[in-house]
């Protein structure tokens, strides 16, 4: 007791404590004049630097390390005397030809009048942590793709169950409303023909129940297609061809519109594997709701392009967790000069019988059924609203990935 | 025969819902091709029926129930059977075999009548499903007269 009573009184320690500290850090020490030169080392900058503390006095940072380690050194010591206070770098140093980083506390020393003559800094050596930190990093970046793909993954499944829950009950409904449906239509067959001759009115009421029959079965035939695509027949097919055959099929629909064409169909675009009847079905039914949207007229420009993962980011806004950056693309837009799609509107667009039409118009299956053949073909789906005004489909499919394609030479 | 007059009483007298009740009219007395409709659905075995016979080329006998019909074929003699695929009891494809295995209905064409596929799916197989002729629910008469002229050559 008496002994640490001794060696803690602090008149008794003189300089040598300082020293020792000094000398037994592990951390760098170092204290730095104005103009970068060293006053001061401690064994530890001696042993790790594997410089003499009697030659390395007087050098610079400029003296003992690379340039660019060096101005970095420079820079932060001058940062350090325009502010007057300490500061905390992430510093890297070259240790036995591996960098190092650092975590360096640097701080002025001042004179009586405040004015600052020499910086010092302890530097402490982080590269283990910090390789460390770098690793959880990469660990957490990966567990985050994961846990997305997983929920897209998942999200796939909750669609698929919907869509076959939606598939067993579409198939009930067909059988139970398409029996009625036949009655009625058998019962309109033979009243149409047995008609007494003194009411005008009836055969207009006959047709507007007939016209109803088609509705209601146009409906149960739309809520079928949306559970049974299972008989796909996919083959290598042109997308320009099939635009071009969906367009011709259109063409009475886009005359009467008054709605002007416009093509831009790329050249040599690669196969894509497709069900031609669906995906013609998937085309006419968006060229049809565009005609649709501009019932004054307008331009209808239909455009085919290679893209990759990268360039339908920035275009839709969306994400597809469907496609990887090295899957050659082909992408099908289909712009409209009509009104829009209110913003509101946008996430229900694909939702069975969510529908912007006027009553009467559409059965609000049509997107469905073309967003579930799509999904099918591996492919995606986007809507939203373009500038100046109208909407923009965007129908993204994988193309066949050919020996010579390079997607940043055929966008 | 008038429309005015017939409508109602024919409705009322000469289909009636119950298929062993039906009074026909002896086969082989008529030269109308003799067509057997087999439906769970009344109403729409009685709306066949009247539209049909008023053609003068169909003499129609209607059975509701699947399990009834081989013998109704049998005693009606049809020169064609329409028949539907969902039925309770029975459902038409085994009935279909059923008829097939008759020395003296298996060449009888049957035309499926059903709700069990679409329009589209028919069409684009000219027809025929799984090499039968089929009619998709709902269709309209002169659909199904176009098909019996068909399989009646």
């Amino acid at each position: 007791m008496r002994e640490m009573k001794r060696a803690g009184d602090p008149r008794r320690l003189g300089e040598a404590p300082l020293e020792a500290i000094l000398d037994y850090s592990p951390a760098i020490i170092h204290l730095k004049d104005l103009q970068g030169r060293y006053l001061l080392i401690n064994r530890r900058f001696e042993e790790l630097f594997k410089v003499q503390r009697r030659q390395t006095l007087g050098k610079t940072a400029h003296d003992l390390f690379p340039l660019g380690t060096a101005n970095a050194l420079r820079n932060h010591d001058q940062q350090v005397l325009a502010s007057q206070a300490p500061l905390e770098f992430e510093e890297v140093l070259p240790l036995d030809g591996q960098p190092h980083t650092y975590i360096s506390v640097k701080f002025p020393l001042l004179d009586a009048r405040g004015v600052p003559y020499a910086t010092c800094g302890i530097s402490t050596d982080i590269t283990e942590r910090k390789q460390a930190e770098q690793a959880l990093k990469a660990a957490v970046d990966q567990l985050k793709a994961s846990h997305e793909q997983l929920q897209a993954v998942q999200l796939q499944l909750i669609q698929a169950a919907k869509l076959e829950s939606l598939g067993k009950l579409a198939a009930t409904v067909a059988h139970e409303v398409k029996n009625p449906l036949q009655s009625i239509l058998m019962g309109l067959d033979y009243l149409e023909r047995n008609l007494p001759a003194a009411n005008p009115q009836l055969p207009l009421v006959l047709t507007d129940m007939r016209n109803a029959v088609e509705r209601a079965n146009l409906i149960v035939r739309e809520l079928m297609q949306l559970s049974a695509p299972t008989d796909f027949q996919m083959k290598d097919e042109d997308l320009n061809a099939l635009v071009q055959r969906c367009l011709w099929l259109m063409n009475c629909e886009v005359i009467a519109s008054q709605t002007t064409l416009v093509q831009n169909l790329a050249p040599d675009l690669p196969p894509v594997k497709l069900d031609w009847r669906k995906m013609e079905q998937v085309l006419i039914n968006l060229f049809i709701n565009a005609l649709q949207a501009m019932s004054q007229g307008g331009v209808l420009t239909v455009t085919t392009r290679l893209a990759r993962l990268e360039n339908l980011l920035p275009l839709t806004g969306a994400t597809f967790p469907q496609f990887s950056a090295q899957d050659p693309l082909v992408t099908l837009e289909v712009q409209d000069t009509g009104t829009g799609i209110a913003e509101a509107d946008l996430p229900r667009i694909f939702d069975p019988f969510f529908t912007t039409k006027p009553p009467g118009v559409g059965t609000g299956l049509g997107l469905s059924v073309v967003k579930n053949i799509v999904d099918l073909h591996g492919g995606a789906i986007h809507i939203r609203n373009a500038p100046p005004q109208g909407a923009l489909v965007t129908l993204i499919l994988k193309a066949r990935k050919d020996k010579h394609y390079d997607p940043k030479q055929n966008q | 025969m008038t429309p005015s007059k017939t409508n109602e009483p024919r409705l009322a007298s000469s289909v009636p819902a119950s298929p062993s009740a039906q009074p026909e009219a002896n086969p082989a007395k008529t030269d109308r091709k003799r067509i057997l409709v087999v439906d769970d659905q009344v109403n729409i075995t009685r709306l066949l029926k009247l539209n049909l016979e008023q053609t003068n080329l169909y003499l129609v006998r209607t059975e509701n129930d699947a399990r009834a019909a081989l013998a109704a074929a049998k005693e009606f003699q049809p020169h064609l059977i329409l028949l539907d695929v969902m039925m309770p009891g029975m459902d038409g494809g085994r009935l279909a075999a059923q008829f097939q295995a008759s020395p003296e209905l298996k060449s009888v064409p049957i035309i499926f009548l059903t709700a069990t596929v679409t329009h589209d799916e028919v069409l684009q197989r000219g027809g025929l499903v799984g090499g039968l002729p089929f009619l998709a629910k709902p269709v309209n008469l002169a659909e199904v007269l176009r098909c019996l002229r068909q399989h009646l050559r």
